[in-house]
């Protein structure tokens, strides 16, 4: 069963580059348009991993992250983020705050985009929300981060 | 007359010389005739008598002159010395009466008295200069002091002064205004009894220990009138004291003086130019990843069908599109502020351009399903401006409009000529403007924070605008607001503008 991976952007236009690369490779990919959106799909269709933007109307990258870790069943979710504020944000709030895997700059490339989530996605068990809160709590950020490749 | 006086004349010296002379004269006479009288031999001893007599009192007179005169002369003398101290001018008199005494103690007593006399008012005058020129100095002293302590006192910014004993001794009243000191607060109090900014005082106390002439900068913060807090630069120096330049010693300071200067304005603007910037490359970023992101998918050769390839040449050249248009107007903004673009002014109708710029704005509106409602008047509105210039700053305000109204708002631009004024407005029913932010609008890139989410922007369009209108037409751009009930803002276009143009 193909993987699912939920793309969150307000430009039409870098999700439907990103939503082409992931899926030609295999993955269930959909698109959300803002915060409150992804949200929604995240409830709904429990992607296996979110790959948001930062600033968005309605609800931003940071807000989104805020409702997914204070959620007990989506608190496990893998966050890859995909901004153009890349350098500006600090690594103490992405990735210890809130549990970002990964920050990728905009311009991006969606090879290398393509590149962590086939890094990511193997490491972590299938998502399956209800057996969620049998699993290790800092098991997943630790052994993705020493898998990743440095970004 | 008193005695002095009486004796003093000729004729009572004459008269007590004749009495002294008839007392000689009688003695005499009454010895003679004790004596002498029984004789027969009294005729001639009569005569003898007559002549010792007569001689004594002669010269008893002359005598009695001569002493009295000297006499009278010193005790004159003395009497004009005395007059000439208390007159405080020369008596030429007394001198020439003095010189003209016979030789001797007397005179040489009141000469030597009269010199020093003389010398002592000679020092009594330059004491008096003397006096008199400290008095006009002290006087200028204090004027000076005065004007010195005048433009301490009206300096805006705030200044403290603190001795080599770290204690306060001067605060303008820029500082105590700043530090809340009471202006009744003993002089030579410690520091930090006054002042509540421990770094202050750091800078402070750091710079009076340093060895000689020093100076120390340093930025602190404080409280402001309201709860935010204000930046200000500190510059503490030390006070040299007088005449230790050469001295061996180290040279010992008298104590320091700190002028504050409020930087809080100047950080705002470091800030948000910071926040234009980040927000002008943020806004380039995204076509750029769009482009990026498609070149790559066609070089890894992701789009397989010539439709699909089609498809991603279009999204790149819209988005390359797009990046050359932010960069032509901020490009534009650029040049328009600084000042570079020339200014063409020529009659036009307002109503016709007013016209294109709504064609140029449809489509935003539309897109949003915002109602544009034109509402221009029947007049023939001539108005002297350039074009171009002009139709930015209509265009800024109607693309604002569209902005910062919610889905299924309406705009309208009116048209009117009231009295001799030319005037064009839009109205929107969007989320409106508190009134601080309706002055702050037009402050280069500032942004209403709550409103940042609704569109991008880089805090230019309505500060161009501004300058479009009133430096470059003489214009007026104003704004009517309400938090939640939507804005509208008017641009006033004066009659010499307008009277050229027919």
């Amino acid at each position: 069963m193909a993987r699912r991976v939920l793309l969150c952007d307000d430009e039409i236009h870098i999700c439907r580059a990103a939503e082409f690369k992931i899926s030609r490779a295999g993955y269930d990919v959909r698109c959300a348009c803002d915060g409150e959106d992804a949200w929604q799909q995240i409830l709904e269709w429990q992607p296996e991993m979110l790959i948001t933007d930062c600033q968005m109307p309605r609800l931003d990258g940071f807000g989104l992250c805020e409702r997914i870790r204070n959620h007990e069943a989506t608190k496990r979710l893998p966050i890859l983020m995909l901004t153009a504020k890349g350098l500006e944000l600090s690594r103490v709030d992405t990735s210890a705050r809130w549990g970002v895997i990964a920050v990728l700059a905009k311009p991006f490339s969606p090879r290398e985009l393509l590149r962590h989530v086939e890094n990511v996605l193997p490491l972590c068990a299938p998502y399956a929300p209800q057996t969620l809160g049998q699993t290790q709590s800092t098991g997943i950020s630790t052994a993705i981060l020493t898998a990743m490749p440095t970004v | 007359m008193d005695r002095l006086s009486f004796i003093e004349g000729r004729k009572g010296r004459w008269l007590l010389g004749a009495v002294i002379a008839a007392s000689v004269c009688w003695l005499c006479l009454w010895v003679a005739g004790v004596f002498f009288l029984s004789d027969a031999s009294r005729p001639l001893r009569a005569r003898i008598s007559i002549i010792l007599f007569t001689l004594a009192i002669g010269g008893g007179a002359l005598l009695t002159e001569n002493l009295a005169q000297q006499h009278f002369r010193l005790l004159h003398a003395f009497n004009a010395i005395a007059q000439h101290i208390n007159d405080a001018s020369p008596s030429l008199d007394a001198i020439s009466d003095v010189q003209s005494m016979p030789e001797g103690a007397s005179r040489d007593l009141a000469l030597g008295m009269i010199e020093n006399i003389q010398q002592l008012q000679l020092s009594c005058s330059t004491l008096e200069n003397a006096r008199s020129a400290a008095e006009v100095r002290a006087r200028r002293n204090k004027a000076k002091y005065e004007h010195l302590d005048a433009i301490l006192n009206s300096l805006p910014e705030p200044l403290l002064v603190i001795d080599q004993f770290d204690e306060l001794v001067h605060a303008n009243p820029a500082a105590r205004k700043l530090f809340a000191i009471p202006v009744s607060a003993a002089e030579k109090q410690k520091l930090s009894q006054q002042i509540g900014c421990p770094k202050l005082i750091d800078i402070l106390v750091e710079t009076g220990r340093r060895r000689g002439a020093a100076q120390r900068t340093g930025e602190i913060e404080l409280p402001g009138d309201g709860q935010e807090l204000r930046a200000f630069s500190v510059t503490a120096r030390t006070l040299p004291s007088k005449g230790d330049a050469h001295s061996d010693h180290k040279p010992v300071h008298q104590g320091v003086v700190a002028v504050l200067r409020d930087i809080s304005s100047s950080k705002a603007a470091q800030k948000r130019n910071a926040e234009f910037v980040s927000a002008v490359s943020h806004e380039m970023k995204t076509p750029l990843a769009g482009i990026k992101a498609y070149v790559e998918l066609l070089i890894d050769g992701d789009a397989e069908d010539a439709q699909t390839r089609e498809e991603f040449l279009i999204v790149i050249e819209s988005q390359a599109n797009r990046l050359q248009r932010l960069i032509d107007n901020l490009l534009n903004i650029a040049r328009i502020e600084a000042g570079v673009v020339q200014v063409s002014k020529q009659p036009l109708s307002l109503n016709e351009l007013l016209d294109e710029t709504l064609n140029v704005v449809r489509p935003a509106a539309e897109a949003k399903q915002i109602t544009l409602h034109c509402d221009l008047s029947n007049l023939y509105l001539g108005v002297l401006a350039d074009r171009d210039m002009l139709m930015q700053a209509a265009i800024n305000l109607l693309s604002n409009a569209i902005k910062y109204t919610a889905p299924g708002g309406r705009v309208t631009l009116r048209s009117r000529m009231d009295d001799d004024r030319i005037s064009f407005s839009v109205e929107d029913s969007g989320v409106g403007l508190s009134p601080e932010d309706q002055v702050k609008v037009f402050e280069k890139f500032y942004r209403v924070t709550k409103d940042r989410e609704m569109a991008a922007g880089t805090g230019l369009g309505l500060p161009l605008a501004l300058h479009i209108v009133e430096d470059v037409h003489g214009g007026q751009l104003t704004v009517q607001s309400a938090l939640g009930k939507g804005s509208t803002f008017t641009i006033h276009l004066p009659a010499s503008a307008q009277l050229q143009l027919a």
